[in-house]
């Protein structure tokens, strides 16, 4: 390790941490010291939480050091870690959703509340953000929530600043003025630990990437060393190839004189407007775009879960613009939803019982049992989905097989569209290539999939044809001959030359 | 300077009148002039003072309640505390002990069972409404085997006379209660610690975080609650006199329907000890309005039960509206107007 | 730690505590051991096993009916009122009375399904709103509240009383009401709709099934069989009064709890709340019968609650502790 001016302000030793059987953390050494950014990338369940939950005293080491400036942490709390100025920026923002931003800023921090007051207005100047001190956190968007995250550590004067994922729900300018921030901080000696999924950004920002994989560090360097090959080599699992290559084949499908499987017709509802495209039989088409760019809600109202204003959908030949869920499913319609955990699993249901969920509805009053048996037989072995017992508890596997057993689900209802929204979400690098290879084979007998992402590369790995949905309206058009990557990132970033015959302004 | 002066007040009558306290106030209002209209005497200072009277232990027990509701949990226990507490200080009362004496041990037994309660939810992570309702069960069985099955009654004439105490006028006890709220509601809102109770149900993992000891807290919640419930059995014993095996029997389901009337939240994290207050003011007072309005009392539960399932359900459905459209602006905010495509394509 | 493996196992643990409970009070009052004392004692519990099949259904969805004890004497004054004051014949009273009761769920389940407000609440305030409604019944009636409505037929009281083949009704009511509750939840697609449900509602919604519709059937149910319990209690003591059931409450949820059904939802199951509710009406008989007062019955069912519970929420986090040691020793050994 290269030492410069330093001051260590933190220095993790050999840690290692479980939860009953699992373990998480299997042996993690970690200096952080003033002046430096350490970006941490590493798949979900690589420890990269935990990591850092133990850094700000939620949970204690199993065995290993924590020292904190030099000073052998024993006994770390919370409140001990905010005393010595550690403060973590959580994913999902720990706001208490009923008190007011005020409130949410001064809690647990003992000064004069109008010291406190001055100190965020300050802050808020200084960074060009416009939070209203009296609102209720409950009625702020998900990026002022993760501003008022960032603000409550700086008003709290943090000397070590965790920050977990905290662009993935800010905007393009949002996100560059964290950036500036950062830069700031930096300059002043905060350290800073970054977590993040996006490659850009490291290079972007910090001084350090270290990659955590499978509870250990499998990566520890300065980032003018670093290349985005050696990060995705060294978040692959050990004696696997590069990357993903294009082994996903995309066959030219010929559509002309096909009907569509799914018309969508200047559809406009709440967070989307005028939105046309089709999806024909056998091809994979991607809606490329930002988080909040509107695709979510663009699959929801095709879905069923909300309403739209105006516009037509078609499946087939069949109006499902006014379909309740129960309806569209009922016409072909499957929808793969972007939280796993929130909509798509039942955690605490068996295997079996989520992969059979929706074949129920054409059996009779009895549940077929036999027919369960079968069904789920034939998934686990075509995904090849990795379990002990059809009856063990879903929420044990992993987030890759609880994945496929949800794509099962879909497809034993053999829908005629399948909307998949962020499939490959916290799911590591070896179930992504999986699912890839799932979705690939899927639209080679005869499905068609409707693929929406912000991992653009992904997008641009596996669709036949993309749109751009940006703030949204849907504003490119992507043939095969037009994706790549910098296309895919200009129709995702509103950018892209408007050659599309779909849009009218 | 006084303009200014003016907006700043009128934007915080604007903020109160938003509250749901002053909502629930209102509707009590409400209550006393249209049965004041009826009857006249009904608002007279005499039965003013006897509606806040017999709604005393029910404010004492919702103070308690409200604690332990903030925090997300329930707390079932608090009839059978309220009897436990109230038969075994009366029987020392009875025996020629001390009032202070009583007292204290009604008040110790109170805080054991809360402690007991909070062991049970915040270290063995019990349900609080099992482990509560298994906690009144309990109790109640433990008052019969104490008192024998009898009545506690011919308290000592000094005991019962506490709860007619007046001072200018007014009764003792109301002054103290009404002083006692204000003081909770002041710890609780404004506070550093009083406002950890609010923050652990408003969520959870956020209060971890920023260092509020959570088990700690859960459990000071129903020991607090216990007290008060110990409190409210001392009130019941002087008011009424005696003690019967079923005393405070179903009193829990009307001091939560009061908590939830003056805008508690189940869910936690919502509430204030005042709205809970004013809540069991008006669970109490539709009882004697019925009387003034010449009305058989038998329509009590039925008006109380339409009531609280009116105005939760109005609650509910307004603030899922007032979601909606937060949600729903918040997603037409987003979107690219007709004319920024213009620009848009300009600018580049 | 999967579904059918645990709750199996949970019920075992009943049976276990049933046999050694029937034992203990055997030997201690051998009389005990009548069977058709035994079978004559359904009677006393039927109300609160009745409620507490589809109490469990309530349950699994993540739900609470803490209305039940308080419909049963709203079936009960209905019953007493339309066949003795109005006039009408008893069976059609009684068809009358459970269309009552089902009302009654019916607006439980509407306001907690669709007005998507609490159960715990909802509840709450129908337990004060249908025993209200049965006072209110009473008093403008003009019958004695504390007399209640009697003159029943001597066909009513065979409801209770009759029995067929030696078997009492009260015992066939439970074994029939049993089965029907156990066919529904465990082997029908209704059932497992309802578990889906109570796992996470979201994702059965995004699955295409009608969640609001499942949830507000189950009280439905709930309220139904609530006034199955009232019309047996009515024909058991010979009187319709609207207190009937007020002590229900904290029983019927003890048995639900006791049988193993997790009061978040989701998971649970009808035998585990029958066992439960065997075991707690026989605790009160066997009470009585060793001269112990009825009264002590509710330490031993508050007891038995909290523990049951603390076992069922600590087992896993125990269990895994244990093996942590014993895998230490056998490190170290």
């Amino acid at each position: 390790m290269k030492v410069k001016n330093t001051e260590n302000l933190v220095s993790l030793e050999n840690v290692f941490k479980s939860f009953n059987q699992n373990k998480v953390l299997k042996g993690v050494s970690l200096d952080l010291n003033k002046y430096e950014v350490i970006s941490i990338i590493g798949g979900n369940g690589a420890g990269k939480s935990t990591l850092m939950k133990i850094l700000t005293g939620v949970y204690s080491v199993d065995n290993g050091f924590v020292k904190i400036k030099g000073k052998e942490m024993q006994n770390h709390t919370p409140s001990i870690a905010l005393e010595i100025g550690i403060y973590l920026v959580p994913q999902e923002p720990l706001l208490f959703p009923n008190m007011t931003v005020e409130q949410n800023i001064n809690f647990g921090y003992d000064k004069p509340k109008h010291v406190i007051r001055e100190e965020a207005k300050r802050i808020c100047s200084e960074l060009d953000w416009e939070i209203d001190l009296s609102r209720m956190a409950a009625s702020l968007t998900i990026a002022e929530q993760q501003q008022l995250e960032i603000i409550k550590g700086l008003v709290r004067q943090a000397k070590i600043l965790v920050l977990d994922e905290p662009t993935s729900a800010l905007t393009f300018s949002e996100t560059k003025s964290l950036f500036t921030v950062i830069e700031k901080l930096k300059k002043e000696g905060v350290g800073i630990f970054y977590i993040t999924h996006r490659l850009d950004e490291v290079f972007e920002i910090s001084t350090h990437a270290v990659i955590l994989r499978d509870g250990k560090v499998t990566l520890k360097e300065e980032i003018e060393d670093v290349t985005k090959d050696m990060l995705i080599q060294g978040l692959l699992p050990d004696g696997s190839d590069t990357g993903y290559s294009s082994t996903y084949e995309k066959n030219y499908v010929d559509h002309t004189g096909k009907p569509p499987v799914l018309k969508v017709e200047n559809l406009t509802g709440d967070g989307f407007r005028d939105i046309n495209f089709e999806v024909y039989q056998g091809e994979v088409v991607g809606l490329a775009g930002l988080v909040g760019a509107g695709r979510t809600e663009i699959a929801e109202a095709i879905y069923g879960i909300t309403s739209s204003h105006s516009g037509k959908v078609k499946l087939g030949d069949k109006d499902i613009t006014h379909m309740g869920i129960n309806e569209t499913v009922g016409n072909g319609l499957s929808y793969i939803p972007e939280d796993r955990f929130l909509h798509g699993i039942f955690s605490i249901g068996s295997v079996k019982n989520n992969l059979t969920a929706q074949i129920l509805k054409n059996q009779g009053f009895f549940v077929n049992r036999k027919e369960e048996k079968i069904v789920t037989k034939k998934y686990v072995e075509r995904l090849r989905i990795k379990l002990a017992d059809t009856e063990q508890e879903i929420k044990s596997l992993s987030g890759g097989n609880q994945q496929k057993v949800v794509i099962s689900r879909i497809l034993s209802t053999n829908p005629h569209l399948i909307i998949m929204d962020e499939p490959t979400r916290g799911i590591d690098a070896a179930a992504r290539s999986d699912i890839y290879s799932i979705i690939t084979d899927l639209k080679n007998i005869g499905f068609s999939i409707l693929l929406i992402s912000s991992d653009l590369e992904e997008i641009e790995l596996i669709s036949n044809r993309i749109y751009g949905i940006y703030r949204g309206v849907c504003n490119a058009h992507l043939g095969p001959e037009e994706i790549n990557a910098t296309n895919v990132m200009k129709a995702a970033f509103g950018t892209y030359e408007r050659s599309d015959s779909h849009v009218k302004a | 300077m006084e303009p200014m002066k003016e907006v700043i007040l009128m934007s915080k009558l604007k903020a109160i009148t938003k509250k749901r306290e002053f909502r629930t106030f209102l509707f009590l209002v409400i209550i006393f002039v249209i049965v004041g209209m009826v009857n006249s005497e009904f608002l007279s200072i005499n039965n003013l003072q006897n509606s806040l009277k017999s709604s005393l232990l029910y404010i004492v027990l919702a103070i308690g309640l409200t604690f332990v509701l903030l925090t997300g949990n329930i707390d079932i226990s608090v009839g059978g505390t309220l009897g436990l507490s109230a038969a075994v200080s009366g029987l020392i009362l009875k025996n020629g002990g001390s009032i202070i004496v009583a007292i204290l041990v009604a008040v110790l037994i109170g805080a054991l069972i809360g402690f007991i309660n909070g062991i049970g939810v915040a270290k063995l992570n019990i349900s609080s409404f099992i482990m509560t309702l298994g906690m009144l069960e309990i109790t109640r069985v433990i008052q019969v085997i104490y008192t024998k099955g009898q009545w506690v009654e011919n308290l000592p004439t000094t005991f019962k006379q506490i709860s007619q105490v007046k001072i200018f006028g007014l009764n003792l006890l109301i002054i103290i209660v009404a002083i006692g709220v204000i003081l909770v509601q002041m710890y609780l809102s404004k506070s550093e610690k009083g406002r950890y109770f609010s923050a652990i149900g408003d969520n959870t993992d956020g209060a971890i975080l920023l260092g509020v000891p959570v088990q700690r807290y859960k459990i000071y919640s129903f020991v607090i609650s216990g007290i008060c419930a110990a409190i409210a059995g001392l009130i019941f014993a002087s008011q009424i006199g005696f003690i019967s095996t079923t005393a405070g029997m179903g009193i829990e389901m009307t001091v939560i329907a009061s908590a939830v009337l003056g805008g508690v939240s189940l869910s936690g994290g919502v509430g204030t000890v005042v709205g809970a207050s004013i809540g069991a003011v008006i669970m109490i007072s539709i009882n004697s309005a019925l009387v003034y309005m010449k009305i058989p009392a038998f329509w009590n539960d039925a008006i109380s039960g339409s009531l609280l399932i009116t105005i939760v359900v109005a609650d509910a459905l307004m603030a899922r509206r007032s979601n909606k459209n937060i949600k729903k602006e918040r997603l037409r905010a987003r979107v690219l107007k007709p004319e920024e495509v213009v620009t848009h394509a300009h600018a580049k | 730690m999967h579904m059918l493996s645990k709750i199996p196992k949970w019920n075992l643990a009943l049976v276990l505590v049933l046999v050694s409970e029937v034992i203990i009070f055997g030997l201690i009052n051998p009389r005990f051991w009548n069977v058709s004392i035994l079978l004559g004692s359904f009677n006393d519990f039927i109300g609160i096993a009745v409620i507490g099949f589809f109490v469990t259904f309530v349950m699994i969805t993540g739900g609470i009916d803490i209305s039940g004890g308080s419909i049963i004497g709203l079936t009960s004054v209905v019953v007493g009122i339309l066949s003795q004051v109005v006039g009408i014949n008893i069976w059609l009273s009684i068809l009358l009375a459970l269309v009552v009761a089902g009302l009654c769920g019916l607006l439980n389940g509407i306001l907690i399904a669709y007005g998507r407000v609490q159960a715990m609440v909802i509840t709450l305030g129908g337990m004060l709103l249908y025993s209200g409604i049965a006072v209110v019944i009473v008093g403008l009636s003009g019958v004695s509240a504390s007399e209640g409505i009697s003159g029943f037929s001597q066909s009513f009281s065979t409801i209770a009383y009759g029995s067929v083949m030696g078997i009492p009704n009260s015992v066939i009511l439970f074994v029939v009401l049993l089965i029907i509750a156990y066919i529904l939840l465990h082997l029908s697609k209704y059932g497992r709709y309802i578990f889906l449900t109570g796992i996470n509602q979201e994702a059965a919604e995004y699955a295409g099934i009608n969640t609001k519709l499942v949830i507000l059937s189950t009280y439905v149910l709930s309220g139904l069989s609530a006034g199955f319990a009232g019309i047996m209690l009515t024909s058991y003591l010979g009187s319709a009064r609207a207190d009937f059931g007020g002590e229900y409450l904290m029983p019927i949820l003890t048995v639900v709890v006791l049988g193993g059904t997790l009061i978040t939802g989701g998971k649970g199951g009808v035998i585990g709340t029958a066992l439960a509710s065997i075991i707690v009406g026989f605790l009160q008989i066997g009470m009585q019968m060793g001269g112990l007062s009825t009264q002590y019955i509710g330490l031993a069912t508050g007891l038995l609650l909290i523990i049951s519970v603390a076992i069922l929420s600590v087992s896993d986090e125990f269990k895994s502790n244990v093996k942590r040691i014993v895998r230490l020793k056998s490190y170290k050994g």
